[in-house]
């Protein structure tokens, strides 16, 4: 009898847990799946048409001699070129390091698209060669949000895993009629201004950019800096190689370092107006108003009471079966 | 030997009740604080160049000098003018305006200047919260350490919410309140609303005359007012509002979604809708509100200056709300729901976005004898504003944007504004004893006296000055009494642990009393009656333990004294 019960309560257990991990158990199948490129060359492919009227290769820079700023020192200025630009520009002098427009590898569209530290060719010390050339599309979005409750804003995917030392071009695809980002930290500073690689896309179009990733394990943060965007769910991270010390508060990925305390409200439900006449509510009201016990622990106590003497019963069957033989 | 012991605390009791009568007379020293141990902040924001005072001419447009310690940007006031469509990408650059974020295209009546005016505006918030760290983020204090949560409508920028990479702190055009706007008569104006935030919102123009709907449908945007003239605006979603204004005069705009909380949040604006002139290229916006540094033709015809005062009220409760939570779930469950206007208290009082003491810097008004200047005046907050100008009484030209009857115009020095109310006012500087007393520093602030004060805290609010310019110093700060006003520039000031008489008088007659020094009374007192006890339990413990030889004692001391006696007697 004994057996039994505590088999009861294993069975129990295991149902219990099943369901709560059933929803990372889809999580994880999704994230081997971002890390076979494949689809994303596949999606790739498909709106590369579209992109290239935006994608701000070089020839695009004649045509827009105005618009364009610092495009002479985009890729293979050394760094010690970097700090004379910036001390000789007039402009920064005003302004101090307010405005990171002056950086170098920037370009900036007459919609306000703009590339930042992209880099197509320097390898960074760590690299003897280029592994692999890869193309990610990512897509940034309001509707992204939707499967992470409590976010507005999310990338359509969380994480993307790389080789160490690929060549990626980004395509950024903002979804939304606002400005969104792709902004990544982190990368080596005498590669990239700051460590940072931007793509920043103001309307729904496509921003593409190409980098290449160091041979270190690391886990890189990729993130939208609009006020309360990342905040609020536009968060998301490369991993190259092993990875390296885990970020906090990826939507679906990883647990928020400062989480918000959730009470549940009395709301009216539409349970509570429908199931007035049926059995089941009238007995679980009856008891959670006139006993102790709650009204479903009643139900799980007639079915214990009710199903052992059956368990027992199968068990003795069984046996008398067993004997048969 | 008992006795010598009893006679030891005996002697031991009384020094010390002596000592203990000495000491009570004498109250605790005064405890100054040493500046050195307070956060101060430099008064003037040192990454403001010096250059960006001057008079000067960018990109054709004429920028009038400012003497203020914070002026605006010259760059952003010529891109602004001509639009981010008319300026070179050099001085695109010097702003942190996205270039689409004010296309001027068409002079339709070919007077010299573009007639329609694109406006791109985003929704940005102010100190909210981070689940990976515990501060704010992106910061902007209203006076030192004060960082009350808030959205506001910002010109559509570029690149990052912060300074830069390394800084917490908003970027130029992430600011309170949300800038003034600028158009003219007659101009095909469309403001496009970007909703950049979490939480739904809208623009509803106050004042300037524009359609209910626009029966085509060619764009979206009407009154504002969602479920009539138009939905929610979501996250992630644009909606244009084009308006031909017929009438001029100084408006507003705000948010009309949960109006009782989102216009008070910060996202309310002021509108101001200038005469048709030619060659009128309007400052569209003008960031930070204050001194405009590039008036309209008409304003420039008949006044030396001009500047937009935007007053405005919190109460802490409601901006703490976006502070407490990250889920947007649980914003809009406080925000809508438990929170209750009715039960709210104004704690801060802004002018222009700030309070004093960084009102300082921004905010003066700084006039020369015998000037006519513009005071364009707004109140946002819920409460009424009873602004008064120390020295001078100026003339209420205009309520709500119309104008008074010339005749029947008011001069006063106490000028009331309800909720949501506009006056414009001309401040006359010469010195008649009715306009103006002099030169000089004089405040201007508002009456109520809680609107002076930081969450109660005086000096603070919504407080600022007509400073002449001969009493303005080179940093562009009014030359007061010599007294050292860096203290006001310490968090620790707004926090209440600087008593701010300290430094009154050598002495600091008036600073903070130290603690009790030693005991207090009440636990001197008690020790007081337990060495009584004490004594009186020795004395008592000596008469039993020694009865015998007290007895004898006794005995003796009679015997003596008989004895004497007798002797005496025997003599």
């Amino acid at each position: 009898m004994t057996k039994h019960i505590i088999g009861i309560l294993i069975a129990g257990a295991l149902a219990l847990s099943a369901q709560a991990y059933a929803k990372s158990d889809a999580d994880t199948t999704e994230h081997e799946d971002h890390s076979k490129h494949e689809m994303d060359h596949d999606v790739h492919d498909m709106d590369h048409g579209d992109h290239s009227d935006h994608v701000m290769d070089h020839g695009d820079h004649s045509d827009h001699s105005g618009m364009v700023h610092g495009d002479d020192h985009m890729m293979d200025d050394p760094p010690s070129e970097h700090a004379e630009h910036g001390s000789t520009d007039e402009h920064t002098a005003h302004h101090g390091d307010h405005h990171h427009h002056h950086d170098d590898g920037h370009i900036m569209d007459h919609e306000g698209g703009m590339i930042m530290g992209q880099n197509f060719d320097e390898l960074p010390s760590s690299c003897d060669s280029i592994s692999e050339e890869i193309e990610i599309t990512v897509r940034a979005g309001r509707k992204y949000a939707k499967k992470f409750p409590g976010t507005a804003f999310a990338f359509d995917k969380q994480e993307w895993r790389i080789k160490p030392c690929a060549k990626v071009t980004w395509h950024f695809v903002n979804e939304d009629n606002v400005r969104h980002q792709f902004m990544m930290h982190g990368l080596p500073r005498y590669l990239y201004h700051l460590g940072m690689f931007h793509l920043e896309s103001t309307g729904p179009r496509t921003i593409s950019g190409t980098m290449i990733f160091p041979a270190s394990d690391e886990t890189y943060l990729v993130h939208c800096d609009i006020s309360q965007h990342m905040e609020k769910g536009m968060k998301a991270q490369v991993v190259v190689g092993n990875g390296g010390e885990e970020l906090t508060s990826i939507p679906g990925l990883t647990p928020y370092a400062f989480p918000d305390t959730y009470i549940a409200e009395d709301l009216p439900q539409i349970s509570d107006k429908d199931d007035d006449d049926s059995l089941m509510k009238q007995t679980t009201d009856f008891f959670s108003e006139n006993s102790p016990i709650s009204g479903m622990m009643f139900f799980g106590l007639l079915a214990g009471l009710l199903g052992a003497p059956l368990i027992s019963r199968l068990r003795l069957v069984k046996k008398k079966r067993d004997d048969a033989q | 030997m008992p006795i010598r012991f009893f006679l030891a605390v005996l002697a031991s009791f009384c020094i010390t009740s002596a000592a203990f009568a000495q000491t009570s007379l004498k109250l605790p020293e005064t405890v100054k604080v040493d500046p050195a141990a307070l956060n101060a902040e430099p008064i003037c924001d040192p990454k403001i160049s010096a250059t960006w005072r001057k008079a000067q001419v960018i990109e054709g447009v004429k920028i009038q000098e400012s003497h203020l310690c914070s002026p605006d940007n010259p760059a952003l006031i010529a891109a602004a003018v001509k639009g981010t469509n008319n300026i070179s990408m050099a001085t695109l650059m010097e702003t942190d305006l996205s270039p689409d974020a004010i296309i001027k295209t068409d002079d339709l009546d070919g007077d010299g200047d573009p007639d329609r005016i694109i406006i791109k505006l985003e929704v940005m918030e102010l100190n909210g919260p981070s689940p990976d760290f515990e501060g704010l983020i992106p910061t902007f204090d209203i006076a030192p350490g004060i960082q009350p949560g808030a959205w506001v409508f910002a010109p559509k920028a570029s690149g990052m919410s912060t300074e830069n990479f390394e800084s917490v702190r908003a970027n130029s055009l992430t600011r309170l309140p949300s800038p003034v706007i600028r158009v003219e008569q007659g101009d095909i104006v469309q403001i496009v609303l970007e909703n950049t935030h979490y939480l739904p919102h809208t623009i509803h123009l106050h004042g300037v005359d524009h359609p209910y709907t626009h029966s085509d449908k060619h764009v979206e945007g009407g009154d504002g007012v969602p479920q009539t003239s138009e939905m929610f605006l979501m996250p992630g979603e644009q909606r244009t509002y084009e308006f031909r204004p017929r009438q001029t005069g100084t408006m507003l705009y705000h948010c009309h979604v949960q109006t009782h909380t989102h216009l008070a949040m910060g996202l309310v604006g002021m509108i101001i809708v200038e005469e048709n002139r030619p060659n009128n290229w309007l400052q569209t916006l003008n960031v930070g509100a204050g001194h405009v540094r590039h008036s309209s033709v008409a304003i420039q015809e008949e006044f030396d200056q001009e500047y937009d005062l935007h007053y405005h009220a919190m109460d802490k409760e409601l901006h703490e709300i976006i502070q407490k939570y990250n889920d947007p779930r649980l914003i809009a469950r406080d925000m809508n729901r438990l929170y209750d206007i009715t039960d709210s208290t104004e704690d801060y009082f802004t002018l222009n976005g700030l309070s004093f003491p960084y009102t300082l810097r921004e905010s003066l008004i700084i006039p020369e004898p015998d000037q006519k200047i513009k005071l364009r005046v707004l109140n946002s907050a819920s409460e009424m504003l009873a602004l008064h100008t120390h020295g001078h009484k100026a003339t209420i030209t205009h309520y709500d944007g119309i104008e008074h009857n010339p005749i029947a115009q008011i001069t006063r020095d106490v000028y009331g504004l309800a909720a949501a109310q506009r006056i414009d006012l001309t401040l006359d500087t010469t010195n008649d004893g009715l306009h103006s007393y002099g030169e000089g520093i004089w405040l201007f602030h508002d009456h109520r006296e809680k609107g002076i004060t930081n969450d109660g805290m005086n000096p603070g609010g919504n407080v600022s000055a007509i400073v002449y310019q001969s009493y303005l110093n080179d940093l562009g700060l009014p030359k007061g009494q010599g007294i050292d006003i860096s203290k006001y520039f310490t968090q620790e000031f707004h926090q209440r642990k600087l008593p701010i008489w300290q430094d009154l008088d050598d002495v600091g007659t008036l600073g903070a009393a130290g603690g009790q020094t030693g005991l207090d009374p009440a636990t001197r007192t008690a020790l007081f009656n337990f060495l009584y006890g004490l004594l009186a339990g020795l004395v008592l413990y000596l008469l039993i333990a020694k009865r015998q030889q007290t007895k004898q004692a006794i005995a003796q001391a009679f015997a003596k004294l008989k004895g004497s006696k007798g002797s005496k007697e025997n003599d």
